[in-house]
């Protein structure tokens, strides 16, 4: 390229107008900042702000990779096993003992609508044993430091323990699982096995053979949101399986989010029946970590009435139910909450431990509601949620139902009661418009 | 600095420099999700440095977080390594002429992203904003001949980047 073309490419971009939509967005943009300095009760520290718009997104973002991951493991046994070749690979599969591979996962796009758009980077290693559990190595990079950060996983069945190791904040945190998750989750956790029977459960499309490093083979795709209990937006999964030993070689992932977050992975590097030793499962906590928070975290139940404490906790918050029951466009709607809320507290009006301890005393019951859909998603229950259109006063309209026989359904109506009605009264229930 | 005193000089500074982010941002992105990103990331820094842009440096602080939120806009950009493709498009204009103009302002505008603070600013006024070497001297804080200096540098790496991809 010459001087005369570049300085040609220069002065057109030079004179190019602002359209009119970009004007709009830029005022938006504008507005909303101005709009959320202006909240009530705005905290006379800038750290406080910078700690919402930077940290606290980078860490919610971070945290909804970590929530993808486990959701990734999530007990999702689908009843039907819809082709014998993958129904081969799992069966193949279910000779393996232990399993090591990598996952790198990308992040993109806002938590909140006006807030900046993060860009987040991880790379985990995971090893699950059969036996002892799983642990996970993820390394981060702070977007806006770019700092590298690291965390430890490790998943203790026989605890009924989850426990996180933040080495660069000398801190560990504790959750607490029911039985129930518990049980489900020594089987599958974030396994690679799981994902095979959770595409088998999904409609998904052969590709046919292809070539990855000079392995034959062959690959499976699905665009069906059930494949992550519809908890995303827009989902394309492709698995890749060796032709010869019907083991898989690679996942490439893909899914958006209300159209405002983007979540990139791939899953490689798989090796199968590695050796492992009991210890590697056991946490390892220096005697200078801090419990974060100190009493430790629980997990959310996945039960109707964990649900429906969820749904009039997000009530109370908001005066009205969820837009959607999936999960991360609730999370998304919880975000936006829960940072309006920080931004109305005064500086020192609660420590760090005691501002985290009760988000996720809030957080949990209300995806308590969003891990209930999932799961009914993911057994077919046929679950539809109406809070788009019924709000805490349509007490006699079906917020939310489910099968749970043939012509039986569960109902959780406007009011948050619930009660089992035939198909038949159903279709009435549901001809009502909410009041 | 109280905060009301902080909010008020935010919206003098909003309101006197929004159209000017508006055109410069929009010149140096050429897309609008990343227009967006970076208007932003404009804002946030006018609120974080916002006791700096009283005086008479509130010009040149003010092209130093455009073009620190457009380069952090264009490091955030995933997986497309910049292809974007949305000039006007000229109807009669010819179709692998048209493709050809959009790719290389895309790629420009990438490469400026990338540029050292000084050189991007020094392309930026020159060619973007068409202002004069007097002009860009006082908000670079340099002599006219450092300018003009910058301004070469710029075009100099800009050459040999656009160069390195032909």
């Amino acid at each position: 390229m010459n001087d005369d073309r570049l300085e040609e490419i220069l002065n057109s971009i030079g004179a190019e107008e602002i359209p009119a939509e970009v004007r709009g967005i830029a005022q938006d943009a504008s507005n909303n900042f101005n709009k959320f300095l202006r909240q009530p009760s705005q905290p006379a520290k800038p750290s406080l702000l910078e700690l919402i718009m930077r940290s606290r997104t980078t860490k919610l973002a971070a945290a909804a990779v970590i929530v993808i991951a486990v959701l990734a493991g999530l007990p999702f046994l689908p009843k039907n096993t819809a082709s014998v070749t993958l129904a081969g690979v799992a069966e193949r599969l279910g000779q393996v003992k232990a399993i090591m591979y990598k996952m790198k996962m990308h992040v993109t796009g806002s938590m909140v609508p006006g807030m900046p758009q993060v860009s987040q980077d991880m790379e985990s290693t995971i090893i699950i044993s059969n036996d002892f559990g799983m642990k996970m190595e993820i390394d981060m990079t702070d977007p806006n430091t770019g700092k590298k950060m690291t965390q430890q996983m490790y998943l203790v069945p026989d605890s009924k323990l989850m426990v996180m190791v933040m080495p660069e904040q000398k801190r560990f945190t504790r959750m607490e699982f029911t039985d129930d998750l518990l049980a489900q989750m020594k089987k599958q956790n974030n396994d690679p096995r799981e994902m095979i029977k959770q595409m088998m459960g999904a409609k998904y499309t052969d590709l046919g053979k292809s070539d990855i490093n000079g392995i034959e083979v062959e690959g499976f795709k699905t665009t069906d949101p059930a494949i992550y209990g519809s908890a995303m937006g827009d989902v394309k999964v492709t698995l890749w399986v060796d032709a010869a030993t019907w083991l898989p070689v690679l996942v490439e992932m893909d899914m958006t989010i209300n159209e405002k977050m983007r979540i990139t992975g791939t899953i490689y590097d798989y090796q199968w029946n590695v050796p492992v030793d009991k210890s590697i499962f056991e946490p390892v906590i220096p005697a200078d970590y801090e419990a974060f928070p100190k009493e430790g975290m629980k997990m959310p139940e996945m039960t109707e009435e964990a649900a429906i404490e969820g749904l009039k906790i997000f009530a109370d918050l908001c005066g009205h139910y969820p837009k959607q029951a999936n999960m991360m466009d609730l999370m998304q709607e919880m975000t936006a909450v829960m940072i309006e809320q920080a931004s109305k507290e005064k500086p020192g009006d609660m420590t760090e431990t005691e501002r985290v301890t009760k988000a996720m005393e809030t957080m949990r019951p209300v995806q308590s509601f969003a891990l209930l859909y999932m799961t009914l998603v993911q057994d077919k229950k046929e679950p539809v949620y109406y809070g788009e259109s019924v709000g805490p006063d349509d007490i006699g309209a079906v917020l939310m139902r489910w099968k749970t026989a043939q012509n039986e359904y569960r109902v959780i109506f406007g009011d948050l009661s619930a009660r089992t009605v035939t198909g038949e009264q159903l279709a009435e229930l549901e001809k009502q418009p909410p009041k | 600095m109280k905060h009301s005193e902080r909010l008020e000089l935010f919206e003098n500074v909003r309101a006197r420099y929004s159209v000017f982010l508006t055109s410069v941002l929009w010149k140096l992105t050429g897309d609008k999700e990343l227009f967006t990103e970076a208007m932003q990331y404009s804002l946030f820094g006018i609120w974080q440095h916002v006791e700096k842009l009283k005086g008479e440096k509130a010009g040149a602080y003010i092209y130093r977080i455009a073009l620190t939120a457009n380069s952090k806009a264009w490091r955030n950009r995933v997986g497309r390594n910049g292809e974007i493709l949305n000039d006007p498009i000229d109807p009669a204009e010819d179709a692998d002429e048209r493709l050809d103009r959009a790719e290389s302002a895309a790629i420009v505008r990438r490469e400026i992203s990338r540029l050292p603070k000084k050189q991007a600013g020094a392309i930026v006024m020159r060619y973007l904003e068409q202002q004069d070497y007097q002009a860009i001297a006082e908000k670079l804080s340099c002599s006219k001949a450092g300018a003009r200096s910058n301004v070469s540098r710029a075009m100099a790496t800009l050459k040999s980047k656009l160069a390195a991809l032909v």
